[in-house]
């Protein structure tokens, strides 16, 4: 091959007449030869030209570098580091979690309130838990108005609100700001940035109870959070689009039993608080909700790391669920 | 080397102080030139509304109306080459299905064919963590063209003491890849010896006379 081309001259131009089919190339086509005909003086051509580093932008970018390697870059050049001048407030508006968080017993909304177990249930105050009644008196220290009868029917309120305001929360944000903190804010709205859901309350199967009450401190000593467990046994109907309005989960028609859990929260301490939605707690025995009709590839394991920190997952743990695609909802 | 006049270039914005100091060292001669090139690169990072139309959510579809196709857009910025190499192969992509674009590329004799690729597979991914489609394969390009990004200006020296400019020339790869099947013809097709005549004998019986009695 090599002897053809020695012996080419400039104005020769090797044209193999190639069959371009529409799936396959099978012959590579070729033009002008780029090399001079004289390979005699080709360094000297080359240093004609003043070499530059040219920057690689597409493999790391800036942003995309660990801050060690952009130390070390940094180090290389003889750059300090810039200094950040950015000074935050930041105001706590709600406690991160869940005090001692409520454990819903099992078979709890199965039981009717006929039988012998299903009224049992039925007579559990939260005045005769100790702990439930110190902190609903400490609510009342800070609230006089604060009963447990009133304070279910402004849950319920609530709930329906938050749940009516995550449905236009891309237009409007301070509304389910009002209803929702900032830890619920984030669960619920993560999924749903691009999705359309369409939620619809229908009835209260049996009346809201409250089933739990905690109060803490956070920081310093006098700035309570007050958490307060409800229990909703009612009839909703869910209804998922993706991005581009196809359904993919539930239906408009479809109306469901659902059993929560849900925890409000006020920050009890501050003038301007209120109670807002800021957690559900989904109990072991609960069963997996109905799996999404698309399918996926199952993701491969990561692999196991003696210091791999535990994943603190919103459903608890996945070893228990099947392995089918749950909707986050 | 001191004819030569200074080339100097304005720093628009904020640029990482990597990409500052990265410039001035790049050329290892001793000529003078402002040291910006790092700046011009961190600016200039193509349409930024592109990545915007994966955001944008569709109101949902009644029962009856056929499912609108997921879409992604993806892109790259300052992929190095000539813009008009580069345009052969964009265009030469488009219409394509996905797997049929990545066993295609991958045989193509340019360097940037490989970056082309990558951003393919890319946005293959997008599609399916993001976007909602189902299958990967059932994806074909919709949309694929590219727009000029910053240049950096080298030199090469010609006899009698005269210089010329060399363009390392940048460029911003966009690419959109829809759902489904693509379709008989992206781009317009050669009309058929009938179809001509048909058209011919329209314009021909379209005509007018004006002024007749």
């Amino acid at each position: 091959m090599l002897e053809i081309f020695q012996n080419l001259t400039p104005n020769m131009c090797v044209l193999i007449p190639a069959v371009v089919s529409s799936n396959v190339q099978q012959q590579q086509i070729r033009t002008t030869i780029n090399k001079h005909y004289n390979p005699q003086f080709r360094k000297h051509r080359g240093a004609k030209i003043i070499k530059i580093d040219l920057p690689d932008l597409t493999k790391e970018k800036d942003d995309e570098m660990s801050p060690e390697r952009m130390r070390s870059k940094m180090k290389e050049k003889g750059l300090q580091p810039p200094r950040p001048w950015n000074e935050r407030n930041f105001y706590i508006s709600n406690s991160g979690g869940v005090f001692e968080p409520y454990v819903p017993p099992e078979g709890d909304g199965k039981l009717s309130a006929v039988t012998v177990k299903g009224a049992k249930q039925k007579l559990e105050f939260v005045e005769k838990k100790g702990k439930s009644m110190m902190a609903v008196r400490k609510i009342k220290s800070y609230d006089d108005d604060f009963t447990l009868k009133d304070f279910v029917q402004d849950a319920t309120e609530i709930y329906k609100n938050a749940h009516e305001a995550l449905m236009n929360f891309r237009t409007d944000k301070e509304k389910l700001e009002e209803f929702v903190t900032e830890k619920a804010y984030v669960e619920m709205t993560e999924n749903a940035k691009y999705k359309t859901v369409s939620w619809k309350f229908h009835q209260s199967l049996s009346p809201p109870k409250v089933v739990h009450a905690r109060t803490n401190s956070v920081v310093s000593k006098d700035n309570l959070f007050a958490q307060v467990t409800v229990r909703f046994h009612t009839q909703q109907s869910l209804c998922i689009y993706d991005r581009f309005g196809r359904k993919i989960y539930g239906d408009e028609n479809l109306v469901k039993d659902v059993l929560e859990y849900v925890v409000f929260e006020k920050h009890i301490t501050e003038q301007y608080g209120s109670w807002r939605v800021h957690h559900k707690i989904i109990p072991d025995w609960m069963p997996a909700s109905e799996p999404i009709p698309r399918t996926f590839r199952k993701p491969e394991p990561l692999p196991d790391l003696p210091d791999q920190p535990e994943d603190e997952d919103k459903s608890s743990d996945s070893s228990s669920k099947p392995d089918v695609a749950i909707a986050t909802a | 080397m001191s004819l030569f006049p200074k080339i100097t270039q304005r720093l628009c914005g904020l640029p990482s102080p990597l990409s500052i100091v990265n410039a001035s060292k790049s050329l290892s001669c001793g000529l003078h030139t402002s040291a910006w090139h790092g700046a011009k690169f961190s600016d200039d990072q193509g349409g930024r509304t592109w990545f915007l139309r994966n955001e944008k959510v569709f109101p949902p579809q009644k029962p009856g109306e056929e499912p609108r196709p997921a879409f992604v857009c993806h892109m790259r910025s300052n992929v190095r080459g000539n813009y008009k190499n580069m345009w052969y192969q964009a265009c030469f992509v488009r219409g394509m299905t996905i797997d049929e674009a990545l066993k295609q590329l991958s045989f193509q004799r340019k360097q940037f064919c490989a970056d082309i690729k990558e951003v393919l597979l890319e946005a293959q991914e997008k599609a399916v963590k993001e976007q909602g489609v189902e299958f990967k394969s059932n994806l074909w390009i919709a949309e694929s063209f590219i727009s000029k990004g910053s240049h950096i200006k080298g030199m090469r020296r010609h006899a009698r003491m005269r210089m010329g400019e060399i363009r390392y020339q940048y460029n911003h790869y966009y690419v959109r890849l829809e759902e489904g099947k693509p379709p008989a013809n992206v781009y317009n097709p050669k009309p058929s010896g009938e179809e001509m005549l048909q058209e011919w004998l329209e314009r021909m019986r379209n005509r007018y006379v004006r002024i007749s009695f």
